[in-house]
Formats: structure tokens, C-alpha cells, sequence
């Protein structure tokens, strides 16, 4: 679950990010974040995860409020979030494997347990002959599926992902978006952002849609909504 | 994980680290280690000094000259004197004979000299053993140039002075060896953080990427801080083994001054061996520590974490 309520988000240099953004995603919801570049996309999926703090307005994620969330217990938070770029962001000396299970590394898993839970979810992106290449041997949708894996393996409760298919073509797209689907079915909450406006079309689903960092469509279920902003 | 899984996941980190970046981390280890070589010669040198000066102060001497026509009244008067003062000890005369074979044994060369000169007598002198505790101060000072006053009395001749002088530059010369040391110890610590920071630059995605998959502080960091404090373990072995080496060939090639009974013959304590090499792993430590201030890590003053480093 995760609730905005006027969330406002100014940066240092004086940029809005996000200005009075309210909306909620019930649990195990499927949800796109659209709009264009620069409307305020990552700056919401980052106050999520907290990467970000909000300037303004109070935030919800699994029920807990974020701003009373201490820094030290971030990391329990990311723990139940999963997160995937539209770079990847895999690190190109480790293996696959190493790349999939860095948490359960650091949570104490033996070798063998870390292969097991790297194996299952690869499995999951059906990727699991490849656990012990590196990820230079892999083509970019392989690169992503191993991404997503890694954000699986905390069998988190929500699965954000910015633009995860920036960096592909149609077909490739398709198929990610499709183990998003299966993600979703499993019980994850999956919020995904992009500006590819014909894959949503061709997706369905609920929308929400950022311009010019305001709420322009699809926060209504809350009752709120946003104010209609100019889509650029 | 456990602690010991921990810090063994910290170590096999760091040795990676710094198997990859081996040049640099020479450059490190090598400057601790030549810090560490300094201060510890200064403390193997001052240490023999204080170990000298320690035997010279237990045999704190003070010796009477006498004049060479000195009559048994005179000579009665000097003892009741010595014998009233309490930091004196105990007194022995040393007649003229005595004082020429004893100067004959330490300086074996000049035993020829000494038998032609036979006519020529060395001074005959009373020799006492002084307690330095309670021999110090105006009164003494005093109490001596009485002495030296008294009829019969050539000169009086005090260890104080230059047990004094010696305790002064064993003072200086270990104040020195410090500043020194701490000197070149900073710049050590400095090199330390600055390779750390190189490790940290190049495993910044790394580090955003355990960041985002929930890996607290104490896991982003530790590999750093043991990397560290590896290097600064390193720098001080090396440094412990080229002081021995160093004072090995110094025995070997000076005998007389490093030797076994040489006035710098005794080595570095086990206590100070194992400090040294344990003040590399601290200088090592803090260095790693100065190297991982927030914003090194990606993470700004607020908290926030935009994950772009
Ligand atoms: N770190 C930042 N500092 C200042 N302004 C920023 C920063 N990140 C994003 N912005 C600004 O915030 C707005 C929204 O950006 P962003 O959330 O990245 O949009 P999107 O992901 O939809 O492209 C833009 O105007 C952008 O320039
Ligand atoms: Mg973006």
C-alpha cells in the first residue's frame, strides 16, 4: 500500500520536483506512472523508497510513515521495496549471481543458500541458466530480467521501476512488462513508470499520470485527486 | 549474520579491494610504514638513553679530590661531614694508587702512559654514593660548595650536572622523534584516506546499489574501514620488520654501539613491537574513517539518498 497526501517536493536548487501530489495504491495493485520527461516520474518513486524526503505532505508505504522513519531504519524499509532502472544498474565485475543476491549476502546466507534464492528468482524472469556469467555476456533484456531478479529476491512487498524499458525495443519491452504481470499476479504491488504511452495503451490498467510535476489524472480513487495540470 | 561472519565478509572484501588496487595501497602502506619506522627509532633510541641514564643515576657518584698534602684532621673533618649529610650513602677513599690501576682497567691504552708517569700521582679522592632522591635542589648545591670549601679539598666533582644534561636532551631528542613521528603518522593517515576514498569512488555503484537493496551503514562500511585498517596493519609490520632489520645490520656493522652491550643495544620491547604494528592498524582506521564522511557515501545532510552518485 502506498498513500501520498499533498506531497510536495522542492529541490535544493529551487526545482519543483512534485508539487501537492495526493493518491493511494491499494495492495497488490498494478499501476503505471506516466508522463513526460521531467514531469516529476522519478522524484515519486523516489520519495517511496525514501530516497527522497518531501518537502511538503506526508507519505505511506506498508502503513508506516516515512518521515518518522529514523535514517538507520531505512534499510529495513528498501528491504520490502524492490527497485528497477531503466539502466539496470547491475555492477559489471560480479556475476550474476553475486549481482542477484547481494542482500541475501549481507543477511548472512551461506553460498548455497544464496544460489538457491538467486536460482528461484531468476527462475521467476526465466533466466536461470545464466547465474554464473557476467553480465557484460548478456544481451540488454537478459541485463534487465537479472535486474529485476535482484529486486525480487527480498520477495518484496512492492516493485517500483523507473522506466525499466527505456533502454529497449518494443518487443523486449513487451516481454519485461508481461514479468511485471506475472509479478503483480503473484501479490506484488507494482508501480511502473514511463513515457512510452503506447505500450500503456496497449497494457490497460490504472494510470497515474504526472505533468509538469502535478497529479494530471488517475489519483482519484483516493478521492483527492490532482489538480489538472498542462500536459506538455 | 553474525559479527564473525561480519567481519570476515569485511576482510575477504578489503583483500579484494586491495588485491585490485594493490599500487596504490603499496603507496599507503609504504607511507605508514615509514612513519611508524621513524617514531619507533626515536622510541628504540630514547629507550636505550633512559635505560643508560637509569644505570648512570644508580650509581650517582661524588667525588672528593683531595689536595695533595691533606692532613688525618682535615680528612676526619670531610668524613663527619659526609657522614652527617643523610643523601650520602656510602664513602670509600681511593688513594692515589687505586684511582691510577682503576683508570689503567677501563682504558686499557693508556696503561703504558700511566706506569711512565708513575711519578706524577693521580689525586688521591673519596668517593661517595649519593642517594638522587634526596640530593637534589638549592640546599645540595650548597651543601656541595661547602665541600669544595673545606681545607684539604682540591674540587668536588658531581655526576648531577650532566645526568641532567643527558636527562635534557633524552627529553628533546624524544619530544622530537614524536613530533616528527606524528608528523609524518598525519600525512600516513592522510594517504590511507585518500585510497580509501579511490576504493570508495570506485565502487560507488556498488555501494548505491547496496543502498537500494536495504544493506545498512554498518555493511556499506565496513569493507572500507577494513580496508583500513589492513593497510595500516600492513605499514606497521613492515615497519616492526625494517627496524629489526635495521638494528640487525647495525648490530652487525657496530658492534660497539648496537651490540649486545652497546649503548643501543637492547631492541624494542614485545609491548612496544606489538604497539607499533597495532598503531598502524589505528592510523589506518581513522584514515579509512575520515575517507567515509556522508557525502563520500552519496548520502546528504538531510538523509536523503538521491542515488546518483
Ligand atoms: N536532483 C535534482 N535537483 C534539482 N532538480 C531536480 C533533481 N532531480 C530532478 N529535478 C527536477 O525535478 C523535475 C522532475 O524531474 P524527474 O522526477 O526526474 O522527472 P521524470 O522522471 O518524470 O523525467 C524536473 O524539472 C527536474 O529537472
Ligand atoms: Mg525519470
Amino acid at each position: 500500500m502506498i498513500q501520498f497526501f499533498h506531497v510536495t517536493k522542492r529541490y535544493p536548487n529551487g526545482q519543483i520536483g512534485l508539487e501537492d501530489v495526493t493518491f493511494r495504491i491499494p495492495r497488490s495493485q498494478f499501476v503505471f506512472l506516466t508522463g513526460a520527461s521531467g514531469a516529476g516520474k522519478s522524484t515519486l518513486l523516489k520519495l517511496i523508497y525514501r530516497g527522497l524526503l518531501p518537502t511538503v505532505g506526508q507519505i505511506l508505504v506498508n502503513g508506516r510513515n516515512l518521515a518518522s522513519i529514523p535514517r538507520r531504519k531505512v534499510p529495513y524499509l528498501r528491504r520490502t521495496i524492490g527497485t528497477v532502472f531503466q539502466e539496470f544498474r547491475l555492477i559489471g565485475r560480479r556475476t550474476v549471481l553475486e549481482n542477484v543476491s547481494y542482500l541475501p549476502r549481507i543477511l548472512g546466507a551461506s553460498p548455497r543458500q544464496r544460489r538457491q534464492v538467486a536460482e528461484e528468482a531468476l527462475d521467476r524472469v526465466h533466466l536461470k541458466d545464466r547465474i554464473d556469467d557476467l553480465p557484460e555476456h548478456l544481451s540488454a533484456g537478459e541485463q534487465q530480467r537479472v535486474a529485476i531478479a535482484r529486486a525480487l529476491v527480498s520477495r518484496p512487498e512492492i516493485l517500483i521501476a523507473d522506466e525499466p524499458t527505456g533502454n529497449l525495443d518494443p518487443d523486449l519491452s513487451r516481454e519485461i512488462f508481461g514479468l511485471f504481470r506475472e509479478v503483480n499476479e503473484a501479490g506484488t504491488t507494482v508501480l511502473l513508470a514511463t513515457h512510452d504511452r503506447h505500450l500503456v495503451e496497449e497494457a490497460g490498467g490504472r494510470v497515474l499520470h504526472l505533468a509538469g510535476g502535478r497529479l494530471a489524472s488517475g489519483g482519484d480513487e483516493v478521492g483527492g485527486g490532482g489538480a489538472p495540470g498542462v500536459d506538455s | 549474520m553474525n559479527l564473525a561472519q561480519a567481519i570476515a565478509y569485511f576482510l575477504r572484501e578489503a583483500v579484494q579491494n586491495l588485491l585490485v588496487g594493490w599500487r596504490v595501497a603499496l603507496v599507503a602502506v609504504f607511507s605508514i610504514a615509514v612513519s611508524l619506522l621513524t617514531g619507533g627509532g626515536f622510541v628504540l633510541i630514547s629507550g636505550n638513553v633512559a635505560r643508560l641514564l637509569d644505570e648512570w643515576t644508580e650509581r650517582a657518584r661524588l667525588v672528593i679530590y683531595l689536595e695533595e698534602g691533606v692532613t688525618p684532621a682535615e680528612r676526619e673533618a670531610l668524613e663527619a661531614r659526609l657522614a652527617a649529610a643523610p643523601a650520602v650513602e656510602t664513602w670509600e677513599e681511593v688513594d692515589s694508587r687505586a684511582a691510577a690501576a682503576r683508570l689503567a682497567d677501563s682504558f686499557p691504552s693508556l696503561a703504558p702512559l700511566l706506569e711512565e708517569q708513575g711519578s706524577v700521582p693521580l689525586p688521591a679522592s673519596v668517593e661517595a654514593r649519593v642517594d638522587r632522591r634526596s640530593s637534589r635542589g638549592e640546599e645540595w648545591g650548597l651543601w656541595l660548595s661547602e665541600l669544595a670549601a673545606l681545607p684539604g679539598v682540591e674540587d668536588v666533582d658531581d655526576d648531577e650536572d650532566w645526568i641532567r644534561q643527558m636527562e635534557g636532551f633524552a627529553g628533546i631528542a624524544g619530544t622530537a622523534g614524536l613530533a616528527l613521528g606524528g608528523v609524518l603518522m598525519a600525512a600516513a593517515i592522510l594517504t590511507i584516506a585518500s585510497v580509501v576514498r579511490l576504493t570508495v569512488y570506485n565502487h560507488r555503484e556498488e555501494v548505491a546499489t547496496l543502498r537500494l537493496v536495504g544493506a545498512t551503514e554498518f555493511f556499506i562500511r565496513g569493507p572500507f574501514y577494513a580496508e583500513g585498517l589492513l593497510q595500516g596493519l600492513l605499514g606497521g609490520t613492515l615497519a616492526l620488520g625494517g627496524l629489526l632489520a635495521l638494528h640487525g645490520w647495525a648490530r652487525a656493522t657496530l658492534p660497539g654501539v648496537a651490540g649486545p652491550e652497546g649503548p643501543l643495544g637492547r631492541f624494542l620491547a614485545p609491548q612496544e613491537s606489538v604497539a607499533l604494528v597495532v598503531l598502524g592498524g589505528l592510523a589506518g582506521l581513522v584514515g579509512a574513517v575520515l575517507s567515509l564522511r556522508r557525502e563520500s557515501l552519496g548520502v546528504s545532510e538531510t538523509g536523503e539518498n538521491p542515488l546518483d552518485i
